[in-house]
């Protein structure tokens, strides 16, 4: 047989030509474009911003003319500046005040919801949800209403009932009332992980304590806790990260206590009041905090893997026992009581009767509801609040869906970098993406910086959301489903349409969902990026509350409430249905 | 129909790489069954993945009816949905969002040309009531047994009409009694439909019921091939006997070696036996007599030439019983009559079918 040239490397010429033949053409095309997108839609922003930290002077872009390379910004921030000082320490108390609020109090409302007797569970779950969906700067803004040391409503009742007529007694504009509200935001999630948790635990492990004669405190303390360590240490690391990215409660409750953290820091350089933006301090600050968010989401990764190891699932449909609260009744219900007011119950009155009231007189009106109508930037901040949300879910979502296929189920070099750049969006703080995604746009010269497609753009970073739960959906499929649609002559297109799309829809529909929600929520990111065109509801709210117009703001407040509620209830029923399949 | 030459592939793994395949080389004619036997992790799967354009290999060639679809100094791959096979899989692979029809359906709805609704129609219930099922066309996946579910399989594998089936441990995951009985519906649809069959099993006894062709494969290597009755009743090696139903060893030595019988001492020589030998066993060899359990008897009284032993346990099996034995250091293990009382302990006397042994020069 003749030696011809090519044969040198026949495996590696062949191995490429199978995975064309198999996936075709269009395939090829559709997997290489969702990789592409997720380099860019995360990693080009952090390489702008890495170059920005190392490009001066500050006020200039890293490519304008006039721009060098540099160590001036990181000298200027950590060196001259009192970033390491201040804002280092605020940021530690803020984000470790705030993740023990929370972890005390989810821990405790899923364990009453998850194992013990109480009753009106299914409420309560339903209740607990409400501050998952409402903005975070809706609560904040319901909560200064709540405990603003002069007018606050808690305020003013407390007053009368003690008979004390200084300010106070509670002054939400201070260190502690950051933390505690920041804290009780973070619960639903946080609370759902746990749940998830505690449910998934195998109830034998438990039972054989007590067949071995342990008490229930015993058995709690020694197999109930050990057992649950990595399903509960996971969603603790995942609440440090969102409570390092916090933006809305800082900005609204601490800056008028002049208590800045890192996001409110960033945000502040960004938009100085008499200077011009300066982008390379900004980004030289933002390089230390992406660090720690990169470590600490290592250790998450780290930590999901062993919970998927750790925790056993019987999948015979048995539940762990619940348990009897006896006399500890009262004090549980008080205690869900308490947080159910505060987190879901007196912000919504409140939101509602200030819309109503003007939030000075007694008489009940609708002049907030008119000016706001009429004001020609609400209806279309409107429009952008939903197409925003709606068009980065569906994007991201189809994007996560591409990638989590061709990390799971195709062998080629880049494979763990594009798995890496697809997880890394949990630890990346939104207010660095959309300074990062500003600075990348203020470079590149293709228009969309200012208009709701920049909003879409930078929305689309949250990948991890869908890139995970289409991978867990995926692994569920077993691959000779879709090899089983090869062997019957079907191309890669065909199986995509007829055999993996119809198995991923729940999980691509819950993607999308949860995305949608992400997005309505949104504030920090239309923040930083706003213009005169692209507002959405969140940053209009912001605008009218700074601006004192308090009834307006909340009349804002009240429709995102009523548009929220009902989704509340599509969301519980998906959350407790899936429960009960499991 | 089926040509393999060469077949090589090797795997990365975490401990280095692992030879999956050593170079597979085997036809199968037109019409013909063949099976591939062995272990898990001895490379049938992967033969059969190979054939049917799910894996690539490192190396060799392989044609279906002519075509060639895998010729890798060529740099020739044809991928699975291009080559005319039908698969059944380990798990049967039943997409649980379709009903029964679509399911069997699906390889005929994705041919290019597409096919008109009522042909495709009639062939999926052709293809259906030729594994009885044509009254399920309307159920969920979901809802079928496991021999249903495997009937379904068979359908879909079928409908295209295809040169060349191939099945994946198709009757691995049912028990026993339904495996029994579609191991014979299984074989009954073969002939019916003349398709040429690739199979891969580690079920000694389907291999040797079914096939018309029974490969033992071992270690990425077939080891031996041939029919059934002449793989089994003339294995290749220890490790082909070993595999293969139940077998016995005894070691002994060559006394004499004569026209092709040799005389061997066993047990130091207390007793012999004349085997037919291999050439190249000469007087002195050390070997392995190897026979199997039901090729010998088993007796309670002494006889001439019968061999000593004692009986360990006797296990009854319901229409036989096994027998235990011990002679010296080695265990037997005998068929006999499930009337034989005996109780562990006891002298027991064997006498072996000298045609039915096989010599082997000891390792």
């Amino acid at each position: 047989m003749a030696v011809q040239a090519e044969e040198a490397a026949p495996i590696v010429r062949a191995a490429r030509r199978q995975r064309r033949g198999q996936l075709g053409l269009a395939g090829i095309l559709l997997l290489a474009g969702a990789a592409a997108a997720a380099l860019y839609l995360v990693l080009a922003p952090l390489v702008a911003l890495l170059f920005t930290a190392f490009r001066g002077p500050s006020d200039l872009l890293p490519f304008e003319p006039g721009a060098h390379w540099t160590f001036d910004n990181l000298v200027e921030v950590y060196v001259k500046t009192p970033l390491l000082s201040t804002v280092l320490p605020n940021t530690a108390i803020f984000v470790l005040g705030s993740v023990a609020v929370t972890f005390f109090t989810a821990f405790t409302l899923a364990w009453l919801v998850e194992r013990t007797d109480l009753p009106w569970r299914t409420p309560i779950f339903t209740a607990v949800l409400f501050p998952l969906l409402v903005p975070g700067i809706v609560m904040a803004f319901a909560w200064t209403l709540l405990f603003a040391p002069n007018a606050g409503w808690v305020n003013v009742a407390l007053r009368a009932l003690l008979g004390l007529d200084t300010p106070g007694p509670i002054n939400i504009f201070s260190m502690p009332g950051l933390i505690l509200c920041q804290g009780i935001a973070s619960v639903p999630f946080v609370f759902l992980l746990l749940g998830a948790a505690m449910r998934t635990m195998n109830p034998a492990l438990e039972e054989a304590s007590s067949a071995s004669g342990a008490r229930p405190l015993t058995t709690f303390l020694r197999v109930t806790l050990p057992v649950l360590r990595p399903g509960v240490l996971a969603p603790l690391i995942l609440a440090t990260l969102v409570a390092l990215e916090q933006f809305e409660m800082p900005l609204i409750i601490g800056f008028p206590a002049r208590i800045n953290v890192f996001a409110t820091r960033l945000y502040f350089d960004l938009n100085p009041e008499d200077e011009l933006p300066a982008y390379g301090r900004v980004a030289a600050a933002a390089l230390l905090f992406l660090a720690a968010a990169v470590i600490l989401l290592i250790d998450y990764n780290h930590l999901i893997r062993r919970a998927e190891r750790f925790v056993t699932v019987t999948g015979k449909g048995y539940r762990p026992t619940r348990y009897a609260l006896g006399r500890w009744r009262l004090p549980a219900l008080t205690f869900v009581g308490l947080y159910l007011a505060v987190g879901a119950i007196l912000p919504s009155i409140v939101l509602v009767w200030t819309s109503f009231s003007g939030g000075s007189t007694d008489s009940l009106n609708l002049e907030a509801y008119r000016a706001l109508f009429a004001d020609r930037r609400f209806w279309p901040a409107v429009g952008n609040t939903f197409i925003v949300a709606g068009l980065s879910a569906g994007l991201i979502t189809l994007i996560g869906a591409l990638l989590a296929w061709q990390i799971l189920r195709l062998r080629f070099p880049g494979r763990r970098l594009l798995d890496a750049v697809s997880f890394m969006s949990i630890g990346i703080p939104s207010v660095i993406t959309g300074f990062a995604v500003m600075v990348l746009h203020l470079t590149l010269p293709i228009g969309l910086y200012g208009t709701v497609w920049i909003l879409v753009l930078a929305y689309s970073y949250r990948l991890a959301v869908s890139t995970r739960l289409s991978r867990a959906s995926l692994m569920q499929i077993h691959s000779e489903l879709e090899e089983a649609s090869a062997a019957s002559g079907g191309r890669w297109l065909d199986t995509v349409r007829r055999v993996v799309l119809p198995l991923l829809a729940p999980s691509l529909l819950a993607s999308f969902l949860l995305l949608f929600i992400v997005g309505f929520r949104e504030f920090t990111i239309p923040l930083v990026l706003q213009s005169q065109d692209n507002w959405v509801l969140s940053v209009i709210m912001w605008r009218l509350q700074a601006d004192r117009q308090t009834a307006q703001a909340a009349a804002v407040g009240t429709l995102i409430l009523l548009f929220v509620t009902p989704v509340i209830f599509v969301l519980r029923r998906h959350l407790l249905s899936r429960q009960g399949e499991s | 129909m089926l040509t393999v030459r060469g077949l090589t592939k090797t795997y990365a793994t975490a401990d280095g790489d692992f030879q999956a395949l050593k170079g597979i080389d085997f036809d199968v004619p037109q019409g013909g069954f063949y099976t591939l036997l062995g272990e898990s992790g001895c490379g049938k799967s992967t033969t059969l993945r190979c054939v049917a354009g799910l894996e690539e290999p490192d190396g060799g060639s392989i044609a279906i009816a002519g075509q060639v679809v895998t010729d890798i100094e060529r740099g020739t791959q044809v991928p699975a949905f291009e080559r005319d096979i039908g698969l059944v899989f380990q798990s049967y692979a039943i997409w649980p969002h379709m009903d029964v029809f679509g399911n069997v359906a699906y390889p005929l709805r994705v041919q290019r040309p597409r096919l008109a609704a009522g042909d495709i129609k009639a062939r999926v219930m052709d293809a259906l009531r030729l594994v009885g099922m044509e009254s399920f066309a309307n159920r969920q996946a979901t809802k079928l047994s496991g021999g249903q579910q495997q009937r379904v399989a068979f359908a879909r594998a079928l409908v295209r009409r295809p040169k060349l089936l191939l099945l994946d441990e198709p009757l691995s995951n049912l028990d026993a009694k339904l495996r029994e009985q579609m191991r014979f519906e299984l074989q009954e649809l073969i002939s019916r439909t003349g398709v040429t069959t690739l199979y891969v099993t580690h079920d000694q006894s389907e291999a040797l019921a079914m096939s018309d062709t029974v490969a033992v494969m071992s270690a990425g290597r077939i080891v031996q091939s041939g029919a059934p009755r002449e793989v089994y009743g003339r294995p290749i090696d220890r490790t082909v006997a070993d595999f293969l139903g139940s077998a016995n060893f005894l070691r002994g030595r060559v006394v004499e070696a004569q026209d092709g019988v040799a005389t061997v001492a066993l047990n130091g020589g207390a007793s012999t036996v004349h085997v037919p030998s291999r050439a190249g066993l000469a007087a002195g060899a050390t070997v392995d007599v190897i026979f199997r359990p039901e090729d010998v008897t088993t007796h309670l009284d002494p006889s001439d030439g019968a061999i000593e032993c004692v009986l360990e346990r006797v296990v009854f099996q319901g229409g036989s019983s096994e027998c235990q034995l011990r002679l010296g250091s080695t265990a037997l293990r005998s068929v006999v009559h499930p009337s034989l009382a005996a109780r562990p302990g006891d002298r027991a006397w064997i006498v072996l079918q000298p045609e039915r042994c096989i010599l082997f020069a000891a390792e």
